[in-house]
């Protein structure tokens, strides 16, 4: 036979191919529902799995999935079973944007939710509202997310640095004097955290005697810690984040410099401090949620945490876990209030929604800014426990502020949310 | 005005641990003309197998497990000092053998090979020791703060800083002092003519390659009490290593220490006065040197200009 002529088998697999190709195509994922059964409600997962914020990542997806897991269990929403997909969003606003197009766009998700770097919260919103997808912001704490980046489609629904800094400052001042020295990521959220503890400080009487910018990426802060020490300042305020932020509390640690001069951090999230020795912990800190908060439905939740991740080597869940399940049980219970998935029911539903404490496992009630659509809660000031009563207290809560003590009235300004009627339509 | 000092204190001691991470680096390069993109998850390893040697690892909570965390805890930091570095050089060795079919080929094969290395170690340490923040506990006596002109320095930064020294004195008198380092030096000169002098010269790449991981992961162990340990924290170390080594001239021993202290100063002295401008301080320093100098300060041709 000549080795230019096709055999019968090429010819029929060539056949075959085509079949399937022209039935289902290459590029399109059909699925196939049974008679009767309702389409799914996908969820888009958008967490970073890697790059500095994978850890806070892979907790802000554990309590979106353990959301997703109760709320089927409970029979779904509006009577659909909720799926979830996840692509890592590399901690890279690139990425975010990467992955928000995909995830609208081939994926079918119906709602987006979760971030922590507010770079990659900024991107994968601007894609949400092109397309009138729901975005939840479930644990970025710039000011900025719900100010000038604010958008219809999208609700934040961690505390911001003004929250945490307002609850902070004024004490501190009062406490350990005027003279501040700022630790500064430079990137948006250390910024507009920065931003908001200087207008505090003015508003107060204390004064920056000098702000450090510190690069994204730092992995050594001898430089700035020596800088502290030849200014000395009576506080030092840090917004620093991520893994950055763990390079800098152990090389604190190692100087003896946690005790003085004193340290306020605008927000602690529990995944960068956890496993980390009681000398590393130092200064007061800002968040949300305490898992050991003497408040009802707190043990319990802890103990579905412990049952739903049995082999997680973090045996508690924080704030970062707790901001993810929160949001995604929010997202759907405005789902089954609006009967609908329609985006603008939904928003509707969110904008204005009033939280009651318990519900929240918090000391007030919380409310879903309908002007900024950011989460009004209880804000906590904490600091190391110097006598922990098992092994993951880390944390002494040392005040809690009501919500509105530490509204963000700067950034309320500065947000202009797109009118219903700019906002497409989507359906999920 | 800032007393600048102790910057240039703590910029010295900061290019001695580059100096350290770089060493493994220039040496495989040097002689195995392989850009090891793999060299931070080598580093990684060290340490992670130091956290499991130091901490006692999967027997905690064995009677096994009981009486090694009884030992006292220098002990075990010695003995972690000695066994991370080690496995590191076994992995080394594996990884190394994969690299076998890609010699003689273009580099972007070898490169391409250890980035997906990289990639797959990241991978099974988050498998293997979890993706959370890990702290290497460090014996009392070395984890401390003392007074020097008025400031506070680390004591272990400068026990690391010490111990940088040590092992680039050790490792120069291998390669200059010993029959094996002259052979590996020959090698990576003229590795035909040390085939040609009945030396076998793959055992002889395996054993540098091991060489290099070792270092690679004594670095590890000895940075990781400053930097932190997790996951990617190879990926933090490769990009400073993969500069000192293009700015110390590709395959130059002393062109890399040189290079590192001069990084290390660079970014101690820009942390003083624009501390935003510290990382930074690396590239430009780089910039500079190969607008002058384009194989480095003590660079020669190298087999990867071809």
């Amino acid at each position: 036979m000549s080795k230019n002529t096709i055999s019968r088998r090429v010819l029929l697999a060539a056949g075959a191919t085509s079949a399937v190709s022209l039935f289902a195509g290459p590029w399109k994922h059909n699925r196939v529902w049974a008679q009767g059964a309702a389409k799914p409600l996908r969820i888009g997962i958008t967490a970073d799995a890697s790059g500095m914020y994978a850890n806070s990542g892979a907790s802000d997806k554990r309590g979106m999935m353990m959301a997703i897991a109760e709320a089927n269990e409970r029979g779904g929403v509006l009577g659909r079973k909720v799926e979830f997909v996840h692509i890592d969003t590399e901690t890279t606003a690139a990425t975010g944007s990467r992955v928000a197009e995909r995830m609208i766009s081939r994926e079918q998700c119906g709602f987006l939710v979760g971030a922590v770097h507010s770079g990659v919260a900024n991107a994968i919103s601007q894609v949400a509202q092109k397309y009138g997808v729901i975005y939840i912001n479930t644990n970025s704490s710039s000011p900025t997310e719900a100010g000038q980046n604010c958008h219809r489609v999208k609700f934040v629904f961690d505390g911001n640095g003004t929250n945490f800094a307002k609850a902070a400052v004024k004490s501190a001042i009062e406490r350990f004097g005027p003279d501040w020295m700022l630790l500064t990521n430079d990137y948006v959220w250390g910024h507009d955290t920065a931003k908001a503890t200087k207008a505090l400080l003015a508003e107060y009487g204390g004064k920056v005697m000098e702000e450090v910018l510190i690069p994204q990426g730092t992995r050594d802060f001898t430089s700035a810690l020596l800088k502290v020490q030849q200014r000395k300042p009576g506080v030092i305020s840090a917004a620093i984040g991520g893994d950055d932020q763990k390079a800098m509390r152990q090389q604190v640690a190692q100087l003896g410099m946690g005790d003085k001069p004193a340290w306020i951090n605008s927000q602690q999230d529990w995944d960068d401090v956890y496993g980390l020795p009681v000398d590393n912990l130092f200064g007061v800190f800002g968040t949300t949620w305490y898992y050991r908060l003497d408040l009802p439905g707190v043990a319990d939740f802890v103990k579905r945490y412990q049952t739903m991740y049995p082999e997680t080597a973090m045996r508690s869940p924080g704030n970062v876990f707790y901001n993810g399940y929160m949001s995604v049980r929010e997202l759907l219970s405005a789902v089954e209030r609006a009967g609908t998935t329609s985006n603008i029911a939904v928003i509707k539903a969110l904008e204005g929604h009033k939280m009651p404490a318990r519900d929240r496992m918090q000391h007030f009630d919380a409310s879903i800014d309908a002007d900024t659509h950011q989460v009004q809660q209880t804000i906590y000031l904490a600091t190391a426990n110097r006598a922990p009563k098992e092994k993951d207290d880390l944390f002494e809560i040392l005040s809690h502020a009501k919500p509105d003590d530490v509204r963000d009235t700067d950034s309320a300004k500065l947000c202009k949310l797109e009118p219903y009627d700019k906002t497409p339509t989507f359906d999920a | 005005m800032i007393d600048l000092l102790p910057h240039i204190i703590n910029g010295l001691t900061l290019g001695l641990l580059f100096a350290l991470i770089a060493l493994g680096f220039t040496l495989i390069v040097g002689v195995m003309e392989v850009i090891n993109l793999a060299h931070g998850s080598l580093f990684a390893l060290g340490a992670y197998f130091a956290l499991t040697v130091i901490g006692g690892g999967w027997f905690s909570g064995t009677p096994f497990g009981a009486w090694w965390l009884s030992l006292p805890p220098g002990l075990r930091y010695v003995l972690a000092l000695a066994i991370g570095p080690a496995l590191a050089g076994l992995c080394g060795m594996l990884l190394e053998l994969c690299l076998r079919p890609t010699y003689g080929k273009p580099p972007l094969y070898g490169l391409l090979l250890t980035f997906g290395a990289a990639l797959v170690v990241e991978e099974l340490i988050r498998l293997v020791w979890g993706t959370g923040e890990q702290n290497l506990a460090l014996p009392q006596a070395i984890n401390s703060a003392f007074l020097l002109n008025g400031m506070i320095f680390s004591t272990y930064r400068f026990f690391a800083a010490g111990f940088s020294i040590v092992a680039i004195a050790a490792v120069w008198l291998f390669l200059e002092r010993t029959s094996t380092g002259a052979v590996i030096k020959a090698g990576a000169h003229d590795s035909e003519m040390v085939r040609a002098l009945g030396y076998d010269l793959a055992k002889l790449r395996l054993l540098v390659f091991g060489f290099g991981a070792a270092l690679a992961g004594l670095a590890g162990v000895v940075m990781v009490p400053i930097w932190g340990l997790r996951p990617h924290v190879g990926v933090d170390i490769v990009i400073p290593a993969f500069l000192i080594i293009v700015i110390g001239g590709v395959g130059s021993f002393w062109g890399a220490v040189i290079a590192a202290l001069l990084v290390g100063l660079a970014m101690g002295i820009t942390g003083a006065y624009a501390a935003a401008w510290a990382t930074m301080s690396m590239y430009l320093l780089l910039i500079a040197v190969l607008g002058f100098r384009s194989r480095g300060l003590l660079g020669r041709k190298s087999a990867l200009e071809n």
